[in-house]
């Protein structure tokens, strides 16, 4: 189930009832809006289960008869009684109470704010309000909390057995399911061709037994064109494809793999990848759409630890607690299989870059208008918690935080449990409205040192004035040293206010000049504490505390507990990167698969858990997790070895016969052809033009921090017109650049592992239409004006745009084309004089629009 | 999950193909196509059509974006004079944010029609349709906040990842108009949560809503890129002949391919909107007797082009009110609403009146409201805030019964009390109406079964003509 905005929680809530059968709505069940009403899982009574210690003295019992029956009798057993139980709630016995309803258990024990039947009565949550019609008098309310002070005495006390919980999780069998289990090593299919890859041993022994050929090898410009846009998003320069196709070595390949890999624009289309995930914006969106000024060092930070090729392991340390790694730690782990360059950056940076990583976690959207700042805050940690789940583990924690898990083993218990790390972590500054999300400071000891040069210029200048003023004053008469500053001020000697002057000049300058200092979003350690479960998902309605930890079907009694003084953020990352974890590894190539293929070898790339597709090829996935491990979690290594493969290299020949037996390709007869996603369109675009600018890094943005990115009259749209690559167009959430938003970009609110790739006509209407392709075409036209034959012209025009040579019949075609166009373009002499960019004659009208089919035909936006 | 039938794509793709020229064995590639590929040529396509025989076959929704406040318009609660300041029980509902005590409305109400409906003064022209409205005053919905109620009304849920309603119809029914794309969403700006409001999420793409800014009416500037303002349209056609049978000969090499035998054809599409966009979007074509039935104003131009969308078999339209969320009044209520209501009075009455002197009211369902209402509290003594609780919608024509209403809020028309609807049933009658089960329009995605109406929703039988 996909569970991608905090308050998506009521309404997943209210599937999990129904998809129980139990829809019907009532008042005890009434909706209410934040919190989940209809749940069926009281995960509340799970936790309580153990402490249900019903007292059962006589003197209790008598209460119970005298002050607590007589009310429930009067007030609730008409329809929560033995003959209607609305809500799915009777409270005429001691095990419907303790049972509880939709809402949650009615009555815990000992605990009167756990206990959903004094929530009602007190009336203080103003969607579940019990008796409806009035109020209960005091006296019958403050019985009903002394009796469950009293641990809820009851005649039926000794011969009721702890009720059955509804959310109960069998841990046992809940570790059963595949994705839960550690990878095992498999064994490596033995098939008869030799030489054999293991990638291609495992896909290629699912098509012999499904009767399906192998799939043949692509033509190496294909494969060109493929690799090219999958490793930097960018198309193959004539010249690279003129080389490849002439070296015939063994090694020519593995050269173009290592070649791509090695480029920087390797990081910014991989790191682009990982953005998808990490929601990645530079606005806050909702209805306070700020400006993030300095996520872009994020986006930076991404892009270069793709490109050093980090190890995963340490990525996501530093990312969910680079805080809190001092410089011991920070060293990187060296692993033989992996070819890195040695990191010689001095340590600040490296510091520095750690923090810069947390803002992994603090850039998820905010309502950071919010009234309610409890609320405020866990809508934060909710998003955090939903977005480490969904990216890291392949898990929507998130839909346990009003109830347990309906599909997967997640407790509600277990959310808490989590959510108590982030709540003991400082995400925020303020949250006061507008709140403010939590920066640090990232400068060189330089920067700092001038800082706080500064400030101290600044003090010392202070200091001088004060002590002026002091010495201006003494100098008065000692009658006239009363009164205010200003006024006193005035009886000073000429000098002495000349001097005061020119001070103050001094101070407003260095005020005016502080050294702006660099910052990045990212996290701090908070205030420890253990969070109470929020019953419903509100934190007006709290049960029992919850000492922090991991989710309980994915730990074992060896895992440690966390610290009392210190969040256990650190402790959580190191958890998701032992390398035995079942998840974090299979999760990560799974997602390294799909962004080579389309397609994960688990469909559902965001999900493993029991409502996750099962993986295709089983075995293959865990081989690749446990390599990924062994290679020291080196993505680089993955590429190689996922690239190197046949399977990789297959042709996306159309099969008749393969499709028959297996429509979806999911056991892989053929390269899966691909749409190019909107950047890859758009770099593209500028990159066969001629006027990709391949600048790295920096921030694009014009707004100052914090700044309200539009209002919707004076909108500002200048800063998507510039020439660099895609990945630096600012992310401004709620409105994304049209061209992306056209084309299937990520919402930049919700991680998303698995972008769609759509076919409408609006796209078709830009690439027909748009300024955008015109100024494209016209560049592509005149870049190849520059060569002196049409031959060579159109020769060019393929190997820039489709990345091989024309066939000769496309050769003719495309002159015959020209020839044609032109004459009848001479004939109506049909430009729009006005235009600008109105070609010089027919011949240029001919190659503009050869150039235009070229750019927006289907070879240019598909890879096969 | 119904089965969608394969018929348009793949006879438009053949004739394409066979209008491009043949010589390329792009017959014999189609004829062997897998079962699987026909399938999703044929989603790619329209769908099986109705469950059974609709009333309505075209919507048409006017948004009030922000939430406009029932007590003024609809439902009608002298109580509130007599608490008025005070929070009686009943009364200190959570919404948004905090409010005081109770506001009456200084509008006046009258009976009009042979029904006798209570309409506002604040809408005296379509009050002289109120034998027309089914006035529903007890709607209710799940979330007090503009995102998450915009969700639920358009898409049925507040999770962001669901088809929206609009994107349900076509998946339902198809488009009537193949040169039109069949669910569009006009506003004058963008309303707040944009275009996931009108999103497919995972049903076929092509059944997402093509949204219109319609703040200027120049059609080239309504529908970007719509002219190509560069080749006339010969020469245009010759051009993307060239790119249809680089195409063609690209798709040949590859064997064959639904998603690009889908782009082929979206490339058509685009290339007929060009001359019948336009045409459909010219409020210029209007006589100007029409234009001034519709009087001025971008609401106004919106229910304009409403009509001329539905009369040409566009499916669904939605019309937003405005710019963000001009109904959105926490402040300054009574005055800002008197003045949106002077926007809208003129040109809902004028829409109601032109389809049903064009015949088309019968099968065309309006629909008109916003998320959610406003409260009968003060907020800041001269606002009000969202309510959820319960809020007045009305719709008009397409198998409904006028002159009628149906539910009730509480004495203070905070809470909707009895005859309750909820977004959900909204939904769901409005696909009957459409002629569609809301139980059986349901569609596979990620191992499970996805609705509109979710596991929820009832057919209010009782608003039925």
């Amino acid at each position: 189930m996909l569970r991608l905005a905090p308050r998506s929680l009521a309404q997943l809530a209210r599937n999990d009832s129904a998809a129980t059968g139990r829809a019907k709505r009532d008042r005890f069940g009434g909706r209410r809006w934040r919190v989940a009403v209809q749940w069926t899982l009281c995960a509340a009574l799970l936790v309580g289960a153990e402490a249900v210690t019903v007292a059962d003295d006589a003197e209790g019992v008598r209460f119970f008869e005298t002050k607590i029956r007589p009310v429930l009798a009067e007030h609730c057993y008409g329809c929560h009684g033995a003959e209607d139980q609305e809500s799915e709630l009777r409270v005429d016995t001691l095990d419907g109470m303790l049972r509880g309803g939709y809402a949650g258990p009615a009555v815990m024990p000992g605990k009167p704010t756990g206990s959903l039947l004094l929530t009602a009565v007190t009336y203080q949550d103003s969607d579940l309000r019990m008796p409806p019609d009035e109020k209960l008098d005091a006296q019958q309310v403050a019985d009903l909390r002394r009796w469950i002070e009293m641990g809820a005495p009851h005649p039926d006390s000794g011969d009721t057995p702890a009720p059955r919980p509804l959310g109960e999780i069998d841990l046992e069998q809940a570790r059963q399911h595949w994705a839960f289990q550690r990878p095992v090593l498999p064994r490596i299919p033995a098939l008869v061709s030799p030489g054999l890859k293991p990638i291609d041993a495992f896909v290629f022994s699912r098509l012999d037994d499904a009767e399906i050929p192998r799939p043949g090898p692509a033509d190496r410009a294909t494969l060109l064109r493929r690799a090219t846009f999958d490793l930097t998003g960018l198309p193959p320069t004539p010249a690279e494809v003129t080389a490849f196709l002439a070296d015939d070595s063994p090694q020519a390949w593995q050269r173009v793999v290592e070649r791509l890999l090695a480029s920087p624009a390797y990081g910014e289309r991989w790191g682009r990848h990982w953005l998808d995930l990490a929601r990645y914006a530079d606005s806050n969106g909702l209805d306070e759409n700020v400006v993030h000024a300095h996520a872009w060092r994020y986006r930076d930070y991404v892009v270069d630890a793709l490109n050093r090729d980090k190890p995963y392991d340490q990525f996501l340390v530093e990312q969910i607690a680079g805080d809190l790694i001092g410089a011991a730690e920070s060293s990187q782990t060296d692993s033989p299989a992996a070819n890195r360059p040695p990191d010689d950056r001095p340590a600040y940076q490296r510091r520095n870059e750690r923090l810069i990583a947390t803002g992994f976690l603090v850039l998820g959207p905010k309502v950071l208008a919010e009234q309610d700042e409890t609320k405020m805050e866990m809508d934060i940690i909710d998003e955090q918690v939903d977005t480490l789940g969904r990216s890291v583990l392949g898990l929507t924690l998130g839909c346990a935080r009003c109830h347990t898990h309906k599909f997967d083993p997640i407790t509600h218990r277990d959310y808490h449990a989590l959510a108590g790390i982030f709540k003991s972590t400082r995400s925020m500054d303020s949250y006061k409205t507008v709140a403010e999300w939590h920066e640090n400071v990232v400068e060189s000891p330089q920067q700092t040192q001038r800082y706080e040069a500064h400030q101290q210029r600044i003090a010392d200048v202070q200091k001088q004035l004060d002590q002026r003023i002091a010495a201006a004053t003494e100098a008065l008469p000692e009658e006239q040293r009363e009164g205010k500053a200003e006024e006193l001020e005035k009886r000073f000697s000429p000098e002495a206010r000349e001097e005061l002057k020119s001070l103050r000049e001094q101070l407003k300058q260095l005020q005016d000049t502080v050294p702006e200092r660099p910052m990045a979003m990212g996290l701090d350690e908070g205030t420890v504490e253990d969070l109470a479960i929020h019953l419903r998902g509100s934190h007006l309605t709290l049960g029992d505390v919850v000492p922090r930890g991991f989710p309980a079907v994915l730990t074992d009694p060896e895992t440690p507990e966390l610290p009392d003084d210190q969040s256990g953020r650190l402790q959580l990352a190191q958890w998701l990167t032992t390398g035995d974890h079942p998840l974090t590894a299979r999760v990560m190539v799974n997602r390294l698969w799909r962004w080579h293929f389309g397609r994960g070898l688990v469909a559902t790339v965001d999900n493993f858990g029991l409502q996750g597709e099962p993986p295709s090829h089983p075995q293959l996935l865990d081989w690749l997790a446990i390599q990924f491990v062994r290679s020291g979690w080196s993505i680089k290594s993955m590429h190689r070895m996922i690239m190197l493969s046949e399977t990789y290299r297959a042709s996306s020949r159309f099969d008749p016969v393969a499709a028959s037996r297996d429509p979806d390709n999911r056991l892989l007869w053929r390269f899966p052809p691909q749409r190019l996603e909107a950047e890859a369109i758009r770099d593209a675009h500028l990159a066969v033009s001629g006027t990709l600018d391949r600048g790295i890094g920096g921030s694009l943005l014009t707004l100052k921090p914090r700044e309200y990115v539009f209002n919707h009259t004076s909108e500002d749209r200048s800063t998507y017109d510039t020439k660099r690559r895609s990945i630096y167009v600012p992310v401004i959430r709620n409105h994304l650049y049209d061209l992306f938003q056209l084309f299937d970009y990520n919402d930049a609110s919700v991680l998303d592992g698995d972008r769609e790739s759509s076919t409408v006509a609006p796209q078709a209407l830009f690439l027909m239409n748009s300024p955008w392709i015109r100024r494209v075409s016209t560049s592509l036209a005149a870049r190849l004006e520059a060569l002196p034959t049409p031959e060579q012209r159109i020769e060019n025009l393929y190997l820039l745009a489709y990345g091989r040579r024309p066939a000769e019949a496309e050769r003719q075609g495309a002159e015959r084309f020209l020839k044609t166009f032109a004459s009848a373009y001479a004939a109506k002499a049909s430009a729009p004089p006005e235009s600008d960019d109105s070609p010089a004659s027919p011949e240029a009208a001919a190659w503009q629009a050869l150039c235009h089919a070229v750019v927006a035909s289907h070879e240019f936006v598909y890879l096969r | 999950m119904r089965t969608p039938t394969n018929s348009t794509a793949s006879v438009n793709r053949r004739a394409l193909l066979q209008q491009l020229g043949g010589g390329l064995g792009m017959l014999g590639a189609a004829a062997a196509m897998s079962s699987a590929e026909r399938l999703e040529a044929g989603q790619a396509g329209t769908s099986a059509g109705p469950h059974f025989p609709p009333k309505a076959k075209r919507v048409i929704h006017l948004f009030m974006n922000g939430g406009p406040y029932q007590g003024d318009l609809f439902d009608p609660k002298p109580a509130l004079e007599k608490y008025a300041g005070t929070r009686p029980p009943g009364a200190d509902l959570l919404t948004e944010r905090p409010t005081a005590g109770l506001l009456p409305s200084p509008f006046r109400f009258r009976r009009h029609g042979d029904s006798g409906l209570e309409v506002s003064e604040l809408l005296p022209r379509l009050a002289q349709h109120a034998d027309d409205l089914c006035v529903l005053n007890a709607l209710h919905a799940d979330n007090p906040n503009h995102g998450p109620a915009l969700l639920q009304m358009n898409n049925g849920t507040i999770i962001p990842t669901r088809p929206s309603m609009g994107a349900w119809f076509l998946y339902g029914l198809g488009s009537e108009n193949q040169n039109l794309p069949g669910y569009l969403v006009l506003c004058p700006g963008r309303p707040v949560r944009f275009s996931i409001l009108w999103n497919s999420a995972f049903l076929p793409s092509k059944y997402q809503g093509t949204y219109i800014n319609h703040s200027t009416i120049d059609p080239e500037k309504m529908l970007p890129h719509l002219r190509n303002g560069r080749w006339d349209s010969q020469t245009q056609r010759d051009q993307l002949d060239l790119l249809q049978q680089l195409n063609a000969t690209h798709l040949s090499q590859r064997g064959n391919d639904s998603t690009l035998a889908a782009r082929v054809e979206a490339m058509e599409t685009a290339f007929r909107m060009q001359s019948e966009a336009h045409e459909a979007f010219d409020l210029q074509r209007e006589t100007k007797a029409t234009r001034q039935a519709y009087g001025e104003g971008h609401f106004a131009n919106g229910c304009l082009l409403a009509r001329r969308m539905v009369e040409r078999g566009v499916r669904f339209v939605q019309v937003y009110y405005g710019n963000g969320q001009p109904w959105d009044t926490h402040s300054n209520h009574d005055k800002t609403t008197r003045k949106l209501c002077q926007d809208i009075d003129q040109p809902i009455a004028a829409l109601l009146a032109d389809l049903k002197q064009r015949g088309l009211l019968d099968e065309t369902l309006v629909i008109w409201g916003g998320e959610f209402g406003r409260t009968p509290t003060s907020e800041n003594g001269n606002g009000r805030d969202h309510n959820h609780h319960g809020f007045t919608m009305w719709m008009a024509g397409g198998g409904v019964r006028g002159g009628m209403t149906y539910g009730e809020t509480d004495e203070f028309g905070f809470k909707a009390v009895a005859d309750k609807m909820h977004v959900h049933d909204l939904h769901a009658t409005v696909l009957h109406l459409l002629g569609l089960d809301h139980q059986r329009l349901t569609y596979r995605h990620a191992g499970r079964d996805f609705r509109l109406t979710d596991v929820f929703g009832r057919v209010v039988d009782e608003i039925l003509a």
